[in-house]
């Protein structure tokens, strides 16, 4: 029961697969409805309409009759035919007598050549039936025609009861029918949309599985494959560009560092000013420093196999902890307050050093953009932690590329980076399987960063909860 | 003092060798790995500066070498293999710390001194308080007094004190500081370690006291020598 009401749920959702499914079951049922009109206008409907033209062609021989006869005449032939007729059940109505095999004309029947239903006991059949009829005013009586249709309307009936189940069956049939068709499509184009979602989150090496079939969705497969080699292709080449750069720039200028560090020695001996090669080193550190930065997030992204191999049980709190700590001389400085919640035992298998940098490089971003008096938290959840700051936060459009490399928020220019900290951060996040999520604090950000395979205990009373900062001199 | 340089890179060797020189050691210089391993088995050197790839024999060999033959002079490993996983293989061959290139001179030479002190200093007792001028430390009961002044800290900002109290009269630098109190290996990369000595200093040195925290420019912190 419970798979079937999830199966439900899962196809109204997949909205593709109920709407085919919908279109196909009514396509179906309109075919069988046509069918069973058509079927039924040839059959009972033509013996219906048999009926009437007798009824009709019957009642216009006696308008002759009574016309051409006078009425004793025509009285006479009446009794004769009424007599005679099997079919039909002929009485004449005068003011005086009644004629014909009927003791009394129901006093609903209606003028002919509409027919009216009317009950009659039936000395043939011993018992009550239902028969057609009409009545029309004739001579100086009223003629009433009626027929013994029991038979036809039973066949109608019957006729009805086998359409509504044929119905009912068509409706199984396409659902059924409709449904399998529309899963199969379904499933192969999920295919699809799982290889997107990989390659999405990063995984270029992703590629939509091939079937036996060759039919269009292979082709389609193939294509994206194709697709997808080349920009894999592409990024490689890119990001190996970079590397290649930073790599082989990196040496010289390193060099360049060492002969500048040297002169420098000198000059102190001789007590000469230093300051222009002082200056130099900064600036030469700051390029070096971006340089390693990118070549580390080149490193991170790829070989994910290799690079978890080392990683051991770390407690998240603690991370936190330590990172609060590093961080809140620095907040307090823009009077700033930050306060932890870590109650909760997190542990998770990682890199120590890249979770506190990752969970420090936040930090600081929260500290270095919420402005000064901002309100900073950061709260262990059962799965990760969120960081939230009531500060200007991010617009949506900007939520995205936040993550790129070298981007800056225009607004944030001015402030000293190079825009490789939250690259580095969802790097860091994604080698440990887990997602980054930024959401709107109103006002502010908050950052909800999530692992799948954290170790969490509820029971176990944390001991570090007020290692928080904000104390003040003691 | 004699130190040996194992270092594969011409330019790097004579920076080196420059450097060491002007601060007054005496330098031994190996191009490759096989003859960097022969002077350090052979000489008496206070410390093996060692890059990790070299020629002939790499860095790692060269040390777990040493270190299987019996020899135990400090080893300050020198490389671009920046990851923390790398570093962890350096130090767990038998490498006494890790310094990642480009470094700056000031922090290879503060690191330089440590090694040496530490070795000097390694068959010194346990103690169980530290004292700096009229700044004393208890490290049992993790009390520190000015004076008769109890000063309060925090966990960090008494890691942080003990660390400068026990080099006191070294020259220790931001990323130093940051490693023995953190235990984290990378460089925060922003002034973030001043403001903790900032913090700290204030904590320290309150009422017009007479400093014990000097600020080395462009270097790093020393607290004062103790007498």
């Amino acid at each position: 029961m419970a798979r079937v009401t999830e199966w439900w749920q899962a196809s109204r959702k997949a909205s593709s697969v109920w709407r085919l499914t919908r279109l196909y079951t009514v396509l179906l049922l309109s075919v069988v409805a046509v069918l069973l009109v058509v079927l039924y206008q040839l059959s009972i409907g033509q013996m219906s309409r048999q009926q009437q033209a007798q009824l009709e062609s019957l009642i216009a021989q006696q308008t002759v009759l009574a016309e051409q006869l006078n009425t004793d005449e025509f009285i006479a032939q009446f009794k004769l035919q009424a007599e005679s007729s099997r079919q039909y059940i002929l009485t004449y109505q005068t003011e005086k007598q009644l004629i014909g095999r009927l003791s009394f004309i129901p006093e609903q029947i209606s003028s002919c050549p509409r027919l009216t239903r009317f009950p009659i006991w039936l000395d043939k059949y011993d018992e009550i039936r239902l028969l057609s009829g009409c009545s029309q005013p004739l001579g100086a009586g009223s003629l009433t025609v009626a027929i013994d249709d029991e038979a036809l309307y039973a066949l109608k009936a019957q006729y009805i009861s086998a359409s509504v189940i044929a119905l009912i069956l068509a409706l199984l049939l396409g659902l059924l029918t409709g449904l399998v068709f529309s899963l199969r499509v379904l499933k192969r184009i999920n295919s699809f949309n799982q290889t997107a979602q990989l390659v999405e989150a990063g995984q270029l090496s992703a590629r939509v599985a091939l079937s036996n079939n060759n039919d269009e969705y292979d082709h389609m497969a193939l294509h994206i494959n194709t697709m997808l080699s080349q920009l894999e292709h592409s990024f490689e080449t890119v990001s190996g560009i970079t590397d290649a750069i930073a790599h082989d720039l990196r040496t010289p200028l390193s060099h360049l560092r060492q002969q500048i560090e040297l002169e420098l020695l000198d000059k102190r001996q001789q007590d000469q000013p230093t300051t222009q090669l002082q200056s130099m080193i900064e600036k030469l550190d700051e390029i070096l420093f971006t340089f390693s930065a990118m070549l580390e997030l080149t490193r991170l992204q790829q070989q994910k196999e290799t690079k978890t191999q080392h990683f051991k049980i770390i407690d998240l709190s603690k991370i936190i902890i330590d990172a609060v700590d590093l961080i809140e001389p620095l907040a307090e400085e823009k009077e700033q307050i930050i306060t932890s919640d870590v109650d909760l035992n997190i542990t998770l298998k990682g890199d120590a050093t890249l979770l506190f940098r990752a969970v420090y490089n936040l930090l600081e971003n929260a500290s270095k953009y919420a402005g000064e008096h901002a309100r900073i938290s950061i709260r262990l959840t059962e799965s990760g932690f969120t960081i939230s700051d009531n500060g200007l936060g991010i617009s949506d459009n900007e939520k995205n590329k936040v993550f790129q490399r070298l981007y800056r928020i225009e607004k944030s220019r001015h402030v000293a980076g190079f825009g490789l900290g939250l690259t580095l951060v969802k790097a860091i996040v994604q080698l440990h399987n887990g997602q980054i999520t930024l959401l709107d604090n109103n006002p502010g950000l908050q950052v909800m960063v999530e692992f799948p395979d954290t170790i969490c205990c509820h029971n176990n009373v944390n001991k570090h909860t007020n290692s928080n900062g904000n104390n003040k001199e003691g | 003092m004699r130190i040996l340089v194992i270092e594969d890179n011409q330019t790097t060797r004579q920076y080196l060798q420059k450097a060491l020189q002007e601060q007054g050691y005496e330098v031994d210089l190996a191009d490759n790995g096989q003859d960097g391993l022969f002077l350090a088995l052979e000489g008496d050197h206070q410390l093996i500066l060692l890059d990790r790839m070299l020629p002939k024999l790499d860095g790692l060999t060269v040390l777990s070498t040493l270190r299987n033959a019996g020899k135990q002079t400090p080893v300050l490993i020198l490389s671009a293999l920046d990851s923390v996983s790398e570093r962890v293989k350096g130090l767990r061959e038998g490498g006494d710390d890790y310094l990642i290139k480009p470094f700056a001179l000031s922090e290879l030479l503060i690191r330089i001194e440590i090694l040496i002190q530490r070795k000097n200093q390694s068959s010194e007792k346990v103690t169980s308080s530290l004292q700096v001028s009229d700044l004393k430390m208890d490290l049992l009961s993790h009390k520190v007094y000015r004076g008769l002044n109890e000063i309060k800290l925090q966990p960090k900002e008494f890691k942080l004190l003990r660390y400068l109290m026990e080099h006191s009269g070294q020259v220790l630098s931001r990323s130093l500081l940051f490693e023995a109190v953190w235990d984290y290996q990378f460089d925060p990369q922003t002034n973030v370690i001043d403001v903790h000595l900032a913090r700290l200093r204030k904590k320290v040195e309150f009422d017009g006291l007479p400093p014990l925290l000097e600020t080395v420019r462009g270097t790093g912190y020393r607290m004062v020598a103790s007498k």
